[in-house]
């Protein structure tokens, strides 16, 4: 019976520290992000993030946004979906942030998507490229990333270039390696290509020795692979070591190709990535001028190189953010959501501006953005000659 | 004066709502309540009758993955051309649904514990737990994997075709899940102090001689079993219909080490040792999430475990109680054992 | 035909690692009546001393290797004399729970000091594989085998030839009469539990290489432990290695023909057919240890 009364105590004191730590807010424009910095794609979400400071340091040096400091509120997803949705619930509710970018990855960004209607709060999707994403009707979501369509339409022609005659598919076990493997099926299928096996592999899953066997045994002269960089590794190592001849395709633009040189060495060489920024050729972008600012600031922070290749996207994303506050001329979700419709920014990708998806009334904003095919050939990255 | 005490404290948390609006604690409040109801049916297997089930987090899953499948629900192509369609029933059908499918599983789990003891059990039933998980994560037909089943109803209770009432708001989650709690609270204090509590703490201070007293050691083991699986199946049902997402990760084993640590540091055999623990160890991490890392909150919880293990090894509460005894001079109801 | 034989290949190379990974725990086990948990983070260490000597202080990597294992030896000596020899009479619950924690203080303290990006370490061997016939052979991996087979070996050795290898045999068969007859069962814990660990360390350190090093790559690793100590049963060493192999060769041809997804399920589902119909191990009539 005594100890009820040391429940007491103890529950009683927890709350009280529950409740000091609630308290607490400063006169800053918020921004939530949200991504992941641990967990299976943990080193695309910290490039993103990365990309994302750049913005936001560049945003105060210049006199901040509405005469306030601009504040990123970065928390980890923890590369799950369910983290996801805990993590977008403390931004809004907790941090009372007015608009947010993240989740990263497709699945992450479906789960998301709830919370948003919920809350009434706007999201800037920077990478995730699942179509569902901006036809469920949810007006809430502002996606500058292209769709996996968007990127099957753009690869169409080089289809032809390469020459390809049959390929496999070996994609992350997700929304987005699932999506990307059936838009790209689609538009090769179009074609008249054939499509051979399509694997899938877990997200954290290290040993794909029995699925590339499976792929080395179909004959196709070309593999589209689709998952996260640390996958990518992984699958190119074993992919040499199993003898495997086929060029190999990544796509998503999660490729960080430096860090693909770095890590899986002379296997990497032969093998072709769509990206959406190409920091190796800055001047090559539509704003060249920005775009280098981007690549300069970024290795002067030290920064790894690999990186520049995602790092952008949480830059491109911050801007449209920032640019959709000025807008609006206030940091209420609600206000912000209206503005975005109008932003014309000039990213590191290109002209960022939203066109409207999904069903009428509910429609969510779509960005066309530009894209890049990279081939990695003796340890170097070049622009392929087709 | 326990009494009054006790309703003070229950007082307290039902009048919570009206003196701390604050939605993002009412938040940590629910979670750290659903953790509890867990930690709570942990306790009766691991406190109780003393077996060291390593894979309770695969009730919480089991309850929650059920019920959330069944009130959306499903179709599963069952080989042969033939598919077994499942309409989505109400909330609070699949809720029961969800408990019942986890107290199914516990009784499994019972009747493995009769033939495998100590070490190998807890080794069967991390497996047991792991392979729930893999299931789940590659099962996509019926699970999503790891695309996660998004959208689940929130809780709600209703009378077919007659009336309805969602709790769409946090205040709502939080009294159901305060009720839950109670309720689990009572339950298991109940069957502690009732013969067959009084065989399981037999059980699981002496078997042999508890089975040679008489004591059908299998169906007590089976009785505790069930119930600790179905309280572990309501929380993960409540944990489904309040986050509204779940995804295979539900299943893994830090979350079992979680609920070991709320039971252990709380006091493993007690009845409030796992509401102290899940409370702290609910609680203190929202509160340290602006002063410290993750990883580093982390380490000293590990290090706290090791330290109550070697110098409170009965936990938080039954130190605090014997504390609390010499200090008001009065002799513990109970003469307790030394500690080891 | 040419795939079977990839998988077969495959199969024995993985079942190498797999093996050291569980005659270190069955030893553990076995001996010393413990259950590891922290026998995954021991692999996860030996895969990080190779990224800390092989990749950031760009040591040889043979040396570095070396470096591993050692120091996953001098890990698990003061794991076990700082936290189990002070536990040595309590029950195995109690012992259980500081493995516990343990656990989360190593493997959180690897993810604080090297954050949760995946590491990789490059060797010096060639990416162009050995290939025969319509089999192909990493370089890597074969050094992989043949060293996890050298270790193997060599433990076998260690047991059944030095003093304090018979002494962990004795300690294993009856630990009071050991006692009574003079061994000293602190250090044989000590050395039991340093040499499991070592080989736990030696099989990280190998396979970092091959794949990634994360810092929750133990727990699967851990597990597998588990699976092939249940498979070759408590303390038997020849079961261990042998359970090693058949749980590579389940995983790897189920995978390959059954489904690629549920290949780590195999394992677990192996566990518990085996508890359920030969809880003493599929090798319970060979030698108990050595």
């Amino acid at each position: 019976m005594k100890r009820i009364s040391a429940t007491s105590t103890l529950g009683l004191a927890a709350l009280a520290l529950a409740w000091a730590g609630a308290a607490g807010a400063a006169e800053t424009i918020k921004i939530g992000v949200n991504e992941p910095l641990t967990g299976a794609v943990a080193a695309s979400g910290n490039y993103v993030t990365d990309g994302a400071r750049i913005a936001a340091d560049e945003i105060n040096a210049k006199g901040g946004l509405l005469g306030k400091k601009v504040e990123l509120v970065i928390d980890d997803n923890k590369s799950n979906p369910t983290e996801a949705v805990a993590v977008a619930e403390k931004l809004i509710v907790r941090d009372k942030v007015p608009v947010m970018m993240g989740a990263w990855s497709s699945t992450y960004t479906l789960a998301v998507m709830p919370k948003l209607m919920e809350y009434g709060v706007p999201m800037v999707v920077e990478t995730s490229s699942s179509g569902k994403i901006t036809v469920s009707g949810n007006p809430w979501i502002f996606r500058i990333s292209p769709t996996s369509e968007m990127e099957a339409r753009a690869f169409s022609g080089l289809a032809d270039k390469f020459g390809i005659k049959k390929a496999d598919f070996l994609v992350v076990n997700n929304d987005w390696g699932r999506g990307a493997g059936a838009a790209f099926a689609k538009m090769l299928k179009g074609k008249g290509i054939a499509v051979g096996v399509t694997e899938t592999m877990d997200a954290g899953a290290q040993d794909l020795s029995a699925q590339l066997a499976k792929i080395k045994a179909s004959g196709a002269d070309t593999v589209f692979l689709t998952t996260g960089v640390e996958q990518i590794t992984l699958v190119l190592k074993q992919a040499k070591a199993l003898g495997i001849k086929a060029r190999i395709i990544t796509t998503g633009g999660s490729s960080a190709p430096n860090q693909l040189i770095a890590q899986a060495g002379s296997a990497a060489n032969g093998s072709y990535h769509i990206l959406f920024f190409a920091p190796w050729f800055p001047q090559s972008a539509p704003n060249p001028g920005v775009a280098q600012h981007f690549v300069d600031e970024w290795n002067k922070r030290g920064l790894n190189f690999a990186g520049l290749t995602e790092g952008f996207r949480g830059y491109d994303g911050i801007m449209t953010i920032a640019a959709g506050i000025r807008a609006a001329g206030k940091a209420e979700p609600d206000a912000i959501r209206k503005a975005l419709w109008g932003v014309h920014v000039k990213g590191v990708n290109g002209n960022i501006s939203f066109i409207k998806q999904g069903p009428a009334g509910k429609e969510s904003g779509q960005n066309v953005p530009n894209v890049y095919v990279v081939e990695i050939k003796g340890g170097k990255v070049i622009l392929p000659k087709l | 004066m326990s009494r009054a005490l006790g309703l003070a404290w229950l007082a307290l948390l039902v009048t919570l709502p009206a003196w701390m609006d604050d939605p993002y604690c009412l938040h940590v409040l629910i979670v750290t309540g659903i953790f509890v109801i867990a930690a709570m049916s942990l306790n009766l297997l691991l406190g109780y009758t003393g077996q060291l089930s390593l894979g309770h987090v695969a009730f919480f899953g089991i309850g929650a993955y059920t019920s959330a499948l069944l009130s959306l629900g499903f179709d599963l192509d069952v080989g042969g051309g033939r598919t077994l369609l499942v309409g989505p029933h109400p909330v609070w059908l699949a809720m029961l649904g969800g408990v019942a499918v986890a107290g199914l599983f516990g009784w499994v789990i019972g009747r493995l514990s009769f033939k495998v003891r100590g070490a190998y059990f807890v080794i069967v039933t991390i497996s047991f737990a792991e392979v729930v998980r893999l299931v789940a994560l590659n099962w996509i037909d019926l699970t999503q994997g790891p695309m996660a089943l998004n959208a689940i109803p929130p809780l709600s209770v209703s009378i077919p075709g007659l009336w309805e009432l969602t709790f769409y708001k946090k205040v709502p989650n939080y009294y159901v899940v305060l009720a839950v709690a109670a309720f689990s609270y009572l339950i298991i204090r109940r069957l502690v102090r009732s013969r067959a509590g009084r065989a399981m703490v037999a059980l699981k201070e002496n078997e042999p001689l508890a089975a040679s007293v008489g004591i059908d050691v299998t169906h007590y083991l089976v009785v505790a079993a069930v119930v600790s699986a179905a309280m572990a199946g309501a929380a993960g049902v409540l944990y489904a219909h309040y986050v509204r997402i779940i995804d295979p990760d539900v299943f893994l084993f830090i979350y079992t080490v979680t609920m070991v640590i709320m039971v252990i540091t709380g006091g493993k055999g007690t009845l409030a040792g796992p509401v102290v623990g899940g409370l702290v160890f609910g609680i203190v991490p929202e509160v340290l999430r602006e002063l410290a890392a993750p990883e580093v909150q982390w380490i000293v919880y590990g290090a706290l475990m090791i330290l109550i293990v070697f110098f409170l090894p009965r936990g938080i509460v039954p130190a605090v109680t014997g504390l609390w005894a010499r200090i008001t001079a009065r002799p513990p109801l109970v003469e307790r054992r030394p500690a080891e | 035909m040419g795939e079977l034989l990839q998988h077969v290949v495959n199969a024995l190379i993985l079942g190498g690692t797999y093996a050291l990974l569980g005659i270190g725990l069955t030893l553990i086990f076995g001996i010393m009546g413990v259950v590891n948990f922290t026998h995954g983070e021991l692999y996860t260490f030996g895969a990080y001393m190779m990224v800390l000597f092989a990749m950031v202080l760009g040591v040889n990597f043979f040396v570095a290797l070396g470096l591993a294992i050692v120091l996953g030896v001098a890990m698990g000596a003061a794991v076990e004399i700082a936290l189990l020899r002070p536990m040595r009479g309590a029950d195995i619950d109690t012992t259980m729970l500081v493995m516990i924690g343990a656990w989360i203080i190593m493997q959180n303290s690897e993810q604080w000091v090297w954050s949760g990006v995946a590491k990789s370490v490059s060797s010096p061997f060639p990416d162009e594989p050995l290939v025969i016939g319509p089999v192909s052979l990493s370089w890597l991996r074969l050094f992989v085998m043949g060293a996890a087979i050298a270790l193997i070996v060599g433990a076998h050795l260690f047991i059944h030839r030095s003093r304090l290898g018979k002494a962990m045999r004795a300690t294993f068969q009856d630990r009071d009469t050991a006692a009574l007859m003079g061994v000293d069962i602190d250090a044989v814990h000590t050395a039991t539990f340093a040499l499991g660990s070592g080989l736990a360390a030696a099989a990280g350190a190998l396979l970092g290489p091959v794949f990634v090093v994360t810092p929750t790559m133990g727990n699967l690793a851990a597990l597998k432990a588990f699976a092939i100590v249940i498979l070759g049963g408590l303390g038997n060493f020849t079961g261990a290695a042998l359970g090693g192999f058949i749980l590579a060769f389940v995983e790897e041809l189920g995978a390959g023909y059954i489904s690629s997804g549920y290949r780590d399920t195999m394992g677990f589902m192996l566990i518990i057919l085996v508890l359920l119909f030969k809880p003493t191990g599929l090798f319970a009539r060979a030698e108990r240890i050595g």
